[in-house]
């Protein structure tokens, strides 16, 4: 294109040439220069005329994109016979073609068969206009509903809260959707800057839909479930309810780490993904809590009551999928959130004999998820360590079926994630000595599956570069395992039946629920609670003629949390479950719930670390790993 | 009036030019003498190029000139004193623009791209779009018929000044001698001269920004009769027929509201009547039908129970989301009972949606409406087939894009105008079209219905607005004089008086008794799409693509305010019924609202006079709050008679 000018004022014209090929195209042969330079500047002249007096055409169409039948109105307003049979779909794009020292932009034009077009009678009839009506404002404060947009942006809470400072400055009216009151006025004049109080305060439809989604995400409907997680993974209006859905799920596994509750610890990771799932999300700010719950999840000595046959693997590799995929979101240089994670692991890698066979593969699982190199630093270098660990439990005369079920998992996943590395490390032949001395116990099986990775094809993305890829969906395959068990691990001595199946009739309106939250992990100390297991679940069971009344009965729930011993402090949230989101009598008819439900106290500050559970009892060194002075931090 | 005079020199001396050329002198001698009172003795020295008069910028200056002579005004401009300065620098960018085309006409299109391109991103930041147009003509082929030369061409540019930069201006320019210059300034350039100090850059920016300059003082010296009415005796009118329309149980609970009423503030307002409205027979009315009146009553009992509105009660707002549209929807009306919603589209349609539980029903045929017993109280309610309600109804007829619709008064026509250059009266009870009226040549922007019904006006492609009445094929008035597209149109609420925004950039108010322009109002920087007069009647607001609201005082036709705060072109906007807040819609997917109410107690404030500008008041302080759709632009506000915020918008799935 030649430039008349350089000026923005004047902007491109066509050229010469471009005039010249038109001119062929139509069967002109020879246009001489002065005739093309001419039509050039007529063309470029007229068509920018014509593009000034469109855009009339498209402000007054309440747009801001130029369209073609603004073109085909201004043909039309002079008397000038509009160009048919153009279209425009939803944006046009310019395709950009160079060869031969030239370029060129086009937009691609399909050949259309006749035929095909003439014959095709079931054409999709566009869909009707339709006028749907909800609020915008309610007295100045805009409803935090579907149809209208989520009241802070990813942006503003990412800039929120790696700038807090950014917040103090700006005007609190609009951040809020609160009406400005002469209160916040003074904060500008005073000298002391003094971090404003965050108030939180939830409508009454945000307490019911958290209610809602909180019963659901743990009840025993999976249809709903699936609803309730998708709200959450697509609700936009969710951020001013963060704080409280994070409490949900810490609390929640803080409390079915100890009692050994799988299923619900899968339903809280499958909502740490809904939510870091939400586009309109920013999670930053509750890192600090979720990254210990999860980890929680990974490396936990023990997560299922049966250790045996549950499938507690399932949802290591699901956490640390999900921790994978924090690390990736949400590592910054400041943070160091991906270091400070692997360092844990790798810290407890080192313990030796010490650390107990699920927690050894948890750890391996987090870190093989955190990418290639990762593997190869960290993991590679104790292999032989940990073989000869697994060789005992494997090929030993005294075998305990549990350590055996866990070394053949560790191996398994060594196998798999370490052979296409060392297949990349170590050029052929593979020798079989070679190995057993390089590797140890491993050498054998990393061999023959490095020997079978070499003669397959190459596939395009290898397990390991596939690491950090963002959790999957399979998780829902996993789920149905422990559904099952869970079901059938409701056995008598760990539960108290509270609703017995042959009930007739609700015992009263008012039904008190008492739970007993046993956190010490010394076997001997005095346990106030009825039953004397270590980890008392109480659960409802599920009646086979549900009781509809009952769910409408008010109750009230009283949690307790008892600290290290039966001592004095202890948390009772006690709630009447009819306002709040606590836990109703139809999620607990799952009878899974022991989580207790959240207090009103707004932000109240979080205890990040994790009560001291079972494995770290027995593990003063990784108890250290996810103790405050590390995890709390993180953020 | 005052443009007149514009035109009426150039004539003058036009025809002077012929009668030389014929040697009629007795004759010019003649019309010399009467003229000499209009044209000073200036023009009498040039009257040898009174040739370039009729052919426009024929011009024998040697165009190496041209670049010397605006450097040397420049540095003249740039070396006065700070206070001359920037009123001295609003002749650069005419003068520029004349030398350029100047230039252009002569064939020197070279040096007159070199010129543009030295000097033209030099100028203010809002010419730089009609320099741009300015750009695009490089031959002399290209000036006819172009918009823009032609307004250069044919009228002058009006610059505001004190006396004492004038005198600095004329000094310089008597000093230097500039043939080309002089010439420039002389023909096109038309200095309205005031006493007092000479404005800063802020005072002239927010007047700049018109095509052909600001307003001379004479165009807004007619006074305008801005005030309200006393409205047809309400209190009269409403005794007889509430007695007539309520019986028996329903009389008691509403005696005291009816008392209560009376002490209503707004009420007793309106029984002293405004110094400023306009006498009731100013202009013909149709008589009040008995329809009419009912209505009158109604809307006044519900406005009784309204919320006033204020900083700390912000009004709800629904919004009525147009869902499927992907751009087809271009205009959207609200009744003013918020009892329907007329919406026009690209493809030529109207459609119309009741937004309460009635039915939209039309009316029983000729047969059946015989059985109607015409002297039941109900026979409006009876006309109707009952069993016809539709909960939207589609009016087909125009053949172009829909541009505007609007609502009678009474709710039982409907107007619309659209690109097929011809505006339709719909029935709403027949739901068919009753009148085409043609008249303008081109695409029709804006209709709007008279708040009292029966007239209605309409703006145009075509450069003018006209006034109609319902019962005329043809148009009442013409409003000419907009050097541009009229894009918008709206009735003062006392409908003498319409107001007209333009793609010139300038505000106009027209006087539909005379036709004559009685305020000229300049400051916008981009064209202007809507109007709103506040219920006091004394302000207009208006915004368009430049994103700022401009405020207006009509009594003296001074800018009084600029919001600022949007991001992308305004579409429209709507006083709260109580006056009291603004409410403004945007292609940007909000609602800002502002406080109306403390603008008008700060500027009342205020002691202003024809002579004198206010400071225009800007900031933040008036926005009170902004509201964002999800990626919907918005079409349409409409406050109800309880103030309740109604926005129409369309979704834009597109563009997510």
């Amino acid at each position: 294109m030649a430039k008349a000018s350089e000026s923005d004022l004047y902007g491109t014209s066509f050229s010469i040439e471009s005039m010249k090929v038109i001119a062929e195209s139509i069967g002109i042969a020879n246009l001489p220069d002065d005739a093309a330079k001419e039509l050039a500047d007529d063309i470029s002249f007229r068509l920018k005329h014509f593009i000034q007096d469109s855009a009339k055409f498209m402000h007054h169409a309440r747009r801001n994109k130029l369209m073609y039948h603004d073109i085909d109105s201004t043909l039309r307003s002079r008397n000038i016979e509009p160009q048919y049979g153009f279209h425009s779909v939803d944006s046009l794009p310019f395709r950009f073609a160079s060869g031969g020292g030239r370029e060129l932009h086009f937009i691609e034009e399909k050949e259309v068969d006749l035929h095909d077009f003439v014959t095709n009678t079931n054409v999709k009839a566009p869909l009707d206009i339709t006028l749907r009506s909800h609020w915008l404002c309610i007295d100045g404060i805009q409803p935090a509903i579907p149809e209208n947009p989520p009241p802070q942006d990813k942006e503003m809470q990412k800039l929120e809260s790696v700038d807090p400072v950014n917040k103090m400055n700006k005007p609190n009216k609009e951040s809020s959707g609160k009406p400005s009151t002469g209160k916040q006025k003074l904060r500008n004049v005073e000298t002391v800057q003094i971090k404003q109080l965050a108030t939180h305060e939830l409508s009454v439809e945000q307490q019911l839909y958290y209610k809602e989604i909180t019963e659901a995400c743990v009840g025993s409907d999976e249809t709903r479930r699936i609803e309730a997680l998708q709200s959450l993974a697509l609700d936009p209006g969710l951020y001013e309810m963060l704080p409280r859905m994070c409490t949900f799920i810490i609390e929640g596994v803080r409390v079915n780490v100890v009692q050994n509750n799988l299923a619900l610890l899968i339903y809280l990771m499958r909502m740490v993904k809904a939510l870091l799932d939400n586009q309109s999300l920013y999670l930053e700010k509750y890192l600090h809590e979720l990254i210990p719950s999860v980890i929680t999840c990974i490396v936990s000595k023990q997560l299922c009551t049966r250790p045996e046959f549950d499938n507690h693997w399932a949802l290591r590799d699901f956490a640390s999928r999900l921790n994978a995929q924090i690390c990736k979101n949400f590592n910054t240089s400041t943070n160091n959130i991906q270091t400070r994670v692997t360092r844990m692991f790798t810290n407890s890698l080192q313990q030796g004999d010490k650390l107990p066979l699920s927690s050894l593969y948890g750890a391996l699982h987090g870190l093989s998820e955190l990418g290639t190199e990762v593997i190869k630093t960290f993991i590679l270098p104790h292999i032989k360590n940990i073989g000869a660990r697994i060789e005992v439990h494997l090929e030993g005369s005294l075998i305990s079926n549990l350590d055996k079920v866990a070394s053949g998992h560790i191996k398994a996943l060594l196998v798999k994630v370490l052979a296409p590395i060392i297949k990349n490390l170590r050029t052929p032949p593979d020798y079989f000595e070679e190995y057993k001395t390089d590797y140890g116990y491993l050498g054998p099986a990393l061999q023959s599956a490095v020997m079978k990775a070499r003669t397959q094809p190459p596939q395009p993305i290898t397990p390991t570069n596939t690491s950090i890829a963002p959790v999957s969906a399979t998780i829902s395959r996993n789920i149905t395992a422990p559904m099952g068990i869970v079901q059938n691990t409701v056995a008598p001595g760990r539960t108290i039946v509270m609703n017995p199946p042959n009930r007739g009739t609700p015992t009263s309106g008012n039904q008190k629920f008492v739970f007993v939250t046993q956190r010490s992990q010394a076997p001997g100390t005095i346990q106030p609670s009825p039953q004397p297991q270590q980890n008392t679940v109480v659960k409802i069971m599920n009646s086979p003629n549900p009781q509809p009344k009952v769910v409408n009965a008010p109750q009230k729930l009283v949690v307790v949390c008892m600290p290290n011993s039966a001592a004095t402090s202890s948390t009772v949230i006690s709630q009447n479950t009819q306002s709040q989101g606590v836990i109703s009598q139809s999620s607990l008819q799952g009878g899974q719930i022991v989580s207790p439900g959240i207090s009103q106290v707004p932000n109240q500050p979080q205890f990040a670390v994790l009560p001291k559970t079972n494995f770290i009892s027995q593990n003063p060194k990784v108890k250290q790993e996810v103790s405050i002075d590390d995890l709390s931090h993180l953020v | 009036m005052g443009t007149n005079i514009t035109p009426d020199k150039n004539q003058l001396l036009a025809v002077l030019q012929v009668l030389r050329k014929y040697n009629l002198k007795g004759t010019e001698e003649l019309l010399k003498k009467e003229a000499n009172v209009t044209i000073n003795l200036e023009r009498e020295k040039t009257e040898s190029d009174v040739n370039s008069v009729l052919t426009g910028y024929k011009s024998d200056g040697d165009p190496e000139t041209y670049e010397a002579s605006y450097v040397e005004l420049k540095h003249f401009v740039e070396n006065s004193l700070d206070i001359y300065k920037h009123e001295l620098g609003m002749i650069l960018y005419p003068v520029l623009v004349h030398m350029y085309l100047e230039l252009v006409y002569n064939g020197h299109t070279e040096k007159a791209i070199n010129l543009m391109q030295k000097f033209g991103p030099d100028q203010d930041l809002y010419y730089q779009e009609d320099l741009r147009k300015l750009a695009l003509v490089t031959k002399r082929d290209h000036m006819s018929g172009n918009e823009l030369t032609d307004t250069f061409k044919s009228n002058q540019f009006i610059i505001r000044m004190s006396r004492d930069t004038l005198s600095l201006l004329k000094r310089h320019l008597h000093d230097k001698k500039e043939s080309v210059l002089l010439n420039i300034i002389q023909e096109h350039l038309y200095f309205d001269m005031y006493e007092g100090v000479a404005r800063n850059k802020s005072q002239i920016d927010a007047t700049a920004g018109a095509v052909v300059g600001e307003a001379t003082r004479l165009d807004n010296k007619a006074k305008v009769y801005y005030g309200i009415p006393k409205a047809p005796d309400i209190q009269t009118l409403a005794a007889p027929v509430e007695d007539e329309e309520e019986g028996g149980e329903q009389e008691t609970p509403d005696k005291p509201k009816k008392k209560k009423a009376k002490k209503d503030p707004l009420f007793s307002k309106k029984t002293k009547s405004d110094p400023n409205a306009p006498p009731p027979d100013r202009i013909p009315i149709p008589d009040l039908k008995d329809n009419d009146k009912v209505e009158k009553v109604k809307s006044f009992r519900e406005s009784s129970r309204r919320i006033t509105l204020g900083p700390e009660t912000l009004p709800s707002m629904c919004s009525y989301t147009l869902l499927n549209a992907n751009y087809t929807v271009t205009c959207a009306e609200i009744t003013e009972d918020s009892s329907m919603l007329a919406v026009g589209f690209s493809d030529s349609i109207v459609k119309v949606w009741t937004l309460v539980p009635q039915k939209l029903k039309t009316m029983k045929s000729a047969e059946q409406l015989q059985d109607v017993n015409t002297d039941a109280e109900d026979v409006l309610a009876r006309m109707m087939d009952e069993r016809s309600g539709e909960t939207s109804r589609t009016l087909v007829g125009h053949g172009g894009t829909v541009y505007s619709v609007s609502f009678s008064p009474d709710r039982t026509l409907l107007l619309s105008c659209s690109e097929d250059s011809t505006i339709r009266l719909w029935s709403l009870q027949i739901w068919t079209c009753l009148v085409v009226y043609k008249g303008h040549m081109f695409p029709i922007w804006d209709v709007k219905f008279s708040p009292l019904g029966y007239y209605f006006a309409t703006a145009s492609h075509d450069r003018t607005a006209r006034l109609w009445a319902t019962d005329h094929y043809q148009s009442l008035r013409v409003f000419a004089g907009h050097f541009s597209d009229v894009d918008c149109i709206q009735f003062h609420p006392n409908s003498n008086y319409v107001a007209t925004g333009s793609s010139d950039r300038r505000v106009c108010l027209w006087d539909c008794v005379t036709g004559n322009h009685v305020r000229i109002m300049t400051g916008h920087k981009s064209p202007i799409y809507v109007l709103a007069f506040s219920i006091c009647g004394r302000f207009l607001a208006s915004a368009g693509s430049d994103n700022n609201i401009l405020i207006w005082d009509l009594a003296h036709g001074h800018l009084v305010a600029e919001f600022q705060g949007h991001d992308k072109t305004i579409h429209t906007l709507t006083f709260s019924r109580c006056g009291n807040l603004l409410a403004s819609g945007s292609l940007d997917d909000t609602v800002k609202l502002w406080d109306f109410n403390k603008l008008s107690e700060d500027t009342n404030s205020e002691d202003v006079n024809i002579s004198h500008n206010p400071d225009v008041k800007t900031g933040d302080t008036y926005m009170l709050r902004s509201f964002a759709t999800k990626s919907s632009p918005i079409i349409a506000l409409h406050f109800t008679r309880r103030n309740l915020l109604l926005a129409v918008s369309m979704y834009d799935g597109i563009t997510t």
